[in-house]
């Protein structure tokens, strides 16, 4: 698309876990959500995991929806949305590793444990990983997994990068023992090339194109995470032909100002404050093509770009066709065959 | 409305300026823009971002920001236009500045080495998440107190949660003062004081359960490093009660940056109540990249249904000579209409609450340029001083 030669993409419909970053308010929920409800479309079995403080996928989907919690539940045939809340995950965890969860949990919510959870660091990552990972390995039946595809709304991408590289930091801090040994499952299976995608998503802006450019270079170098494109999203639709068309056509709007005729309307405003409105189109549009641009060549990623729906994502159906497209898929759920 | 203070009136009867919000609404730029009006007004100022991105060095057009304050040069016209100003910018480095409380505060070299050689320390201070909170506000205490310094600008990181850095100072001095804490730095005295079963037992049931699930080296670093750290804790205690003083107290000023969206407006309203929670004072509401319709009269009704008479569209196309250039117009015409009007009512919860709460409200404009040189950052920095009654529009 955006990336001329692009290398042959695994489709991300067949990855078992796809992480969405992003620098903040760059729509990455949007993103994570399109995708959830795309592929559970397409009969796959999802879970759309959340990780923030508060919930946003939910109401993405259905806008009466109540919080899901960290129970999760389906929201859509085939689509289980959970909060994935550090405490309660931990609580899973310890319960599953010694067998009583009530007891864990009494445990847990003592003061003193609870003073040292709100001071100690990393746990929340490493926990929120695990929690990943154990659905990643959680079986239906003998021969299919219990989701087909996990999609993981990762945290912004300043703690993306401390996210993502939690499990490698536990195993260099701890010599021996469990939490070691689970780091490095969590690890192999993030770093999997066979099961997994980091997905970056990022806005045609200056800052935004520059914090997604550092991530990645800092994620290959850092922690490797496999990452084959990126989201452009919210791109500036065209304005009237090219630049210069645009140009000429904001240039007779201002000439118009000065005939009486033209500006005798009641609904449509002055000439002058409609070349301005095409002005801003024509910019907004020019300075979104030069940060595609600079995104692509700074990352040589093939993007995706998403175009600007100027009123805000109204509903799932909206979303459900960005998912589409991002998948590749089409409406009846098929492989479009890219 | 005269109650209301200006933010210029914010900035020079307060030491620190806090802005705060989610992130992707330009908090860094308004950050600098407010350190570039104090500066303007003769305050020495430091603009300290905690943002590992280096976007603050974008917006004040400087190459690369360090863990020390950097002076912001002024091209020659503007040194000419407003005379010289002293702004300092500095990106803060976490480990460095967590290093340098850890000499401060140990007792001997022999401690400090413990402390900083320990595997715990050198990933809680440096690679994990929390510890850049605890460092940052460690670090405007101590730049704000320096005597360098007439006003800090504090950019505080893309929190989801205000209480995610406030709160730190008061997280480690809890952390520090737990039975926990103390039940693994000196077991004797604490089996001593809380001997009460009540508590032992399960605390004791937790260490084994960590032991358990964590491996035993871990748990020897974690008690060799609250150990050492221990010696230091009156130290870190009497500061993070500072901190915190200095903060909530009245010579700081939080200011809300809240983007025209939706989601944007809506987030801002969690972080509001947060802020009121911790009886943080607020002073002022800055909605960045505020779309403005352009005209005088504001946009028709049936502009914003998207129902053009057909007269009218014919007329336009006529005038243009082209019908296809008429609808491209009129397509533009509507989604900038859309947009502002939107913005606008997204906006009005937010004005009603600066009204109320004797907040300034200020409405920056989306630039039409990325704000990455100091003219861009002097239009932010101009609508910021710029009284709202006259921006206005009917």
């Amino acid at each position: 698309m955006g990336a001329g030669a692009a290398p042959r993409l695994r489709s991300l419909i067949d990855c078992r876990l796809i992480i969405v970053t992003g620098k903040g308010g760059c729509g990455k929920t949007t993103v994570a959500t399109a995708l959830a409800l795309a592929a559970a479309e397409t009969g796959k079995r999802v879970a759309l995991a959340e990780t923030g403080h508060d919930e946003h996928c939910p109401q993405l989907i259905d806008p009466t929806a109540p919080a899901v919690g960290y129970q999760g539940r389906e929201l859509r045939p085939g689509l289980e949305v959970l909060h994935i809340r550090p405490f309660d995950a931990l609580v899973e965890y310890l319960g599953l590793q010694i067998g009583m969860q009530a007891l864990v949990e009494r445990g847990l919510r003592q003061p003193a444990f609870q003073q040292l959870l709100a001071a100690a660091p990393g746990w929340r990552e490493l926990i929120t990983l695990g929690k990943v990972y154990y659905m990643e390995s959680l079986q239906r039946d003998a021969r299919r997994p219990e989701y087909d595809l996990i999609i993981v709304d990762a945290p912004a991408s300043g703690h993306g990068l401390t996210f993502l590289d939690v499990p490698r930091v536990v195993q260099s801090a701890i010599r021996s023992g469990p939490l070691r040994r689970n780091a490095g499952n969590v690890e192999a299976l993030i770093l999997d090339p066979g099961r997994t995608r980091l997905l970056p998503v990022s806005l045609a802006e200056e800052l935004p194109v520059n914090e997604t450019v550092e991530l990645i270079d800092r994620i290959s170098e850092q922690v490797g995470v496999p990452i084959d494109r990126a989201v452009m999203n919210r791109v500036a639709p065209s304005p009237y032909g090219d630049a210069n068309d645009a140009r000429q056509l904001e240039t007779r709007l201002a000439e118009l100002g000065d005939d009486a005729d033209a500006t005798a309307c009641d609904v449509l405003p002055a000439p002058d404050v409609m070349a301005q409105c095409c002005a801003w189109r024509r910019e907004r549009f020019e300075l979104g093509a030069r940060y595609v641009e600079q995104l692509a060549t700074r990352t040589s990623l093939p993007l995706f770009e998403v175009r600007d729906r100027l009123e805000g994502i109204e509903g799932p159906d909206t979303l459900l066709e960005i998912g589409r497209q991002l998948l590749g898929t089409t409406p009846n759920g098929r492989d479009a065959g890219e | 409305m005269s109650e209301k203070p200006t933010p210029e009136e914010i900035v020079g009867s307060h030491r620190i300026v806090v802005c705060v919000g989610t992130g992707g609404v330009g908090k860094t730029t308004v950050s600098a823009a407010f350190g570039m009006l104090a500066a303007r007004r003769g305050l020495r100022t430091l603009v300290l971002t905690i943002d590992p991105a280096r976007r603050l060095a974008d917006a004040l057009g400087i190459e690369t920001l360090g863990n020390e304050p950097k002076r912001v040069r002024l091209p020659a016209d503007a040194l000419e236009a407003h005379g010289d100003i002293e702004l300092h910018a500095m990106m803060l480095d976490p480990k460095g500045t967590f290093d340098g409380l850890i000499e401060r505060f140990s007792p001997n070299e022999d401690i400090q080495r413990q402390i900083l050689d320990n595997p715990i320390y050198q990933h809680a201070s440096g690679a994990l998440s929390g510890s850049g909170e605890y460092a940052a506000m460690e670090k405007v205490l101590e730049m704000s107190e320096s005597g360098d310094f007439d006003l800090v600008v504090v950019d505080t990181p893309p929190a989801q949660h205000v209480l995610e850095f406030l709160d730190a100072p008061r997280r480690l001095v809890e952390f520090l003062d737990s039975r926990l804490v103390k039940l693994l730095v000196h077991p004797a005295m604490a089996a001593g004081r809380w001997s009460v079963r009540m508590f032992q037992r399960p605390v004791q049931g937790a260490l084994q359960l960590l032991e358990r699930v964590t491996g035993v080296g871990f748990l020897e670093d974690l008690s060799s490093f609250l150990l050492a750290i221990d010696d230091l804790s009156d130290g870190f205690k009497s500061r993070a009660a500072r901190i915190e003083s200095t903060l909530l107290g009245p010579q700081t000023a939080f200011v809300l940056v809240a983007g025209p969206s939706r989601e944007a407006t809506r987030n801002a309203g969690v972080f509001l109540d947060h802020l009121e929670d911790m009886r943080a004072r607020l002073r002022g509401v800055v909605i960045n990249r505020i779309r403005q319709w352009p005209g005088e009269e504001p946009a028709a009704d049936a502009l914003l249904r998207d129902e053009i008479p057909g007269a009218e569209r014919r007329q336009l196309a006529d005038a243009l000579g082209d019908a296809n250039a008429a609808d491209a117009v009129i397509d533009a015409v509507r989604d900038f209409a859309c947009v502002a009007n939107q913005d606008t009512r997204n906006v009005e919860p937010l004005t009603r609450y600066a009204e109320t709460n004797r907040c300034f409200f200020r409405r920056v404009p989306e630039q039409r340029r990325d704000v990455h040189d100091l003219d861009t950052l002097d239009q932010i920095t101009a609508a910021l001083a710029h009284s709202e009654e006259k921006l206005a529009s009917p």
